[in-house]
């Protein structure tokens, strides 16, 4: 194939691979998302240095490496996450602030959603490309 | 077979698919005087005008979506006749053709060429409309130099052609402009004048990237802006004012919807292979261009010593490229990395299908191909083209798209995936 002539297909791969890397993760996702705006506000022009950076924004550790002060996301047992600034750090136990927390368990087949209790409805299409642009419409290979 | 009486100055629009004889008198059409006995075919989706130059008889056969039709007056503006008069007074070098889509700009430089030749100039056409380019196959920008009349660009004789590798110019635009440059240097070799059509690409970074850095490089004596509705002033900004003629739009022209163009753009591939064989080339030789693949240091895949069918490995400043028999254990690639830097990978097979385009060592295509098969064992790459002689491969370009041979465009490659 012709050479790449510029880095943002690169840019582009690597936000796909950290988006699945951090799936059902909207904490680390969120972190990715705003560093992201920000070094393309800051150097548009250098796509390739976005790339370089952006896995740093989210790093896997230890838990017996974590200090005072640093933002972390805590992937718990039971499925929940939990984010937040370390403001302690205990031989049993670490103390959060500023803190969230998400239960991104699995719902039941049918779930009973009140009307009244929508704000907002969105409706997700997965195959834009068939239905905008049938002719680019490939088979996967 | 209908035929048609014609008085001088009558006019009718043909829509393919037609075929017509004129058996008496003489007709221009596209601007291209046609006499007694002259025969000439237009296909399905594409329309021409006729006018008579005195009294005339014309017969016709109808195919699919053939018609013909008598019109009151002419279609084509006066400010075109007007331009086209200078053009043929002052006998500019270069002019560049340029407006939105379905505007008619190949009709244009059609009339244009078929005008000048009528006139005893030797007019060469440049279709850089890769989407839908009428000289030369899709994917590649033709050059033709007329010797005859022609009622649609396609008829001209292509004389020269560069692949840019897609059937658009997006991410694909050095090519564009490295093509565009070279064929009006080979094509002011062969003609009086040049006269490049190009693509409805206009709006937008891209866009008006594509045409500015076009006319740069180009530098056209006279830039011809056809325009509905000032659509083009933005672009019409960066040129001197003394070379831009605006003329508008000829009021018969037909606009082709996406599936039409994909349609058009695969019989005409279809077309091209129809006489296809397959050519098997030395890649010992034959040099692969526009990609990675063969432009690093060879490495003896026995001496890779990891659990993986590799059956081509080089070593290149970016890292490494390897060649699978299928897809290997993430280990392995590590284990890789750890010693060579980066591993890119190609998956055997994977080439099947790719769009190329073939030259000799001058850089001129020869044609284009579809990879049948690398064996990269032996060097060995085999190509259905209809390109004959394997001797005068020099080089190897590699595209990005997959092609059946009978036209059908069945998907895109990544850049960078060879």
């Amino acid at each position: 194939m012709t050479l790449e002539q510029s880095e943002y297909q690169k840019l582009v791969e690597r936000i796909i691979e950290l988006l699945e890397r951090h799936r059902g993760d909207p904490n680390a996702r969120e972190a990715i998302l705003s560093e992201l705006r920000t070094l393309y506000k800051k150097i548009p022009i250098y796509p390739g240095i976005i790339t370089e950076l952006l896995p740093k924004v989210v790093q896997s550790t230890e838990m017996d490496k974590l200090k005072e002060g640093e933002e972390v996301v805590l992937v718990l047992r039971n499925g929940c996450i939990v984010s937040g600034k370390v403001v302690e750090i205990g031989p049993s136990e670490i103390k959060l602030v500023e803190g969230k927390r998400l239960d991104v368990s699995s719902l039941a087949e049918k779930v009973p959603v009140r009307r009244e209790d929508v704000r907002e409805a969105k409706v997700i299409s997965r195959v834009v490309l068939e239905k905008e642009w049938p002719s680019l419409d490939f088979e996967e290979e | 077979m209908p035929e048609l009486k014609l008085k001088r100055g009558d006019v009718v629009m043909l829509e393919g698919q037609l075929s017509l004889e004129v058996r008496e008198g003489e007709v221009l059409i596209s601007g291209g005087l046609r006499g007694k006995g002259s025969r000439t075919v237009i296909p399905r989706a594409k329309s021409v005008p006729l006018e008579a130059e005195g009294d005339a008889l014309v017969a016709y056969t109808l195919g699919q979506d053939g018609k013909v039709e008598q019109l009151s007056k002419r279609t084509i503006p006066r400010e075109w006749d007007a331009l086209i008069s200078e053009v043929i007074q002052q006998r500019p070098k270069k002019i560049l053709v340029m407006g939105s889509v379905d505007v008619g700009k190949s009709f244009f430089t059609t009339y244009l060429a078929n005008t000048m030749l009528r006139h005893g100039l030797r007019p060469g056409a440049i279709d850089s409309d890769v989407g839908q380019s009428d000289v030369g196959p899709p994917a590649t920008m033709g050059l033709g130099i007329l010797k005859q009349p022609v009622a649609q660009l396609y008829e001209v004789p292509l004389s020269s052609a560069y692949f840019v590798g897609s059937m658009s110019p997006s991410e694909h635009m050095l090519e564009f402009v490295v093509g565009v440059k070279w064929l009006v240097e080979h094509g002011l070799k062969k003609a009086d004048s040049v006269i490049v059509n190009t693509p409805g690409w206009i709006f937008g970074g891209p866009g008006r990237s594509l045409q500015l850095y076009t006319l740069e490089t180009i530098d056209p004596d006279i830039v011809v802006a056809i325009q509905r509705e000032g659509e083009l002033e933005h672009l019409l900004s960066s040129v001197p004012r003394a070379r831009v003629r605006r003329l508008p739009v000829s009021k018969k022209v037909r606009s082709r919807s996406s599936g039409e163009r994909a349609s058009l753009r695969a019989m005409t591939l279809g077309k091209y292979f129809e006489d296809a064989g397959k050519l098997v080339l030395n890649l010992r030789k034959v040099r692969l261009k526009r990609c990675y693949l063969h432009t690093g240091r060879p490495i003896d895949v026995g001496t890779l010593g990891v659990k993986a069918q590799i059956v081509h490995a080089e070593q290149m400043p970016e890292g490494m490229l390897i060649v699978i028999k299928r897809r290997v254990d993430k280990s392995v690639i590590q284990e890789l990395e750890a010693r060579f830097g980066h591993v890119r990978t190609i998956i055997q097979g994977s080439e099947r299908n790719m769009m190329v385009g073939l030259t000799n060592d001058a850089n001129e295509m020869l044609g284009i191909g579809i990879i049948e098969r690398i064996d990269y064992e032996r060097g060995r790459m085999v190509v259905l083209t209809p390109v004959k002689n394997a001797d005068e491969v020099a080089a190897v370009q590699f595209g990005s798209m997959r092609i059946k041979p009978d036209g059908e465009e069945i998907g895109t490659i990544r850049q960078g995936t060879f």
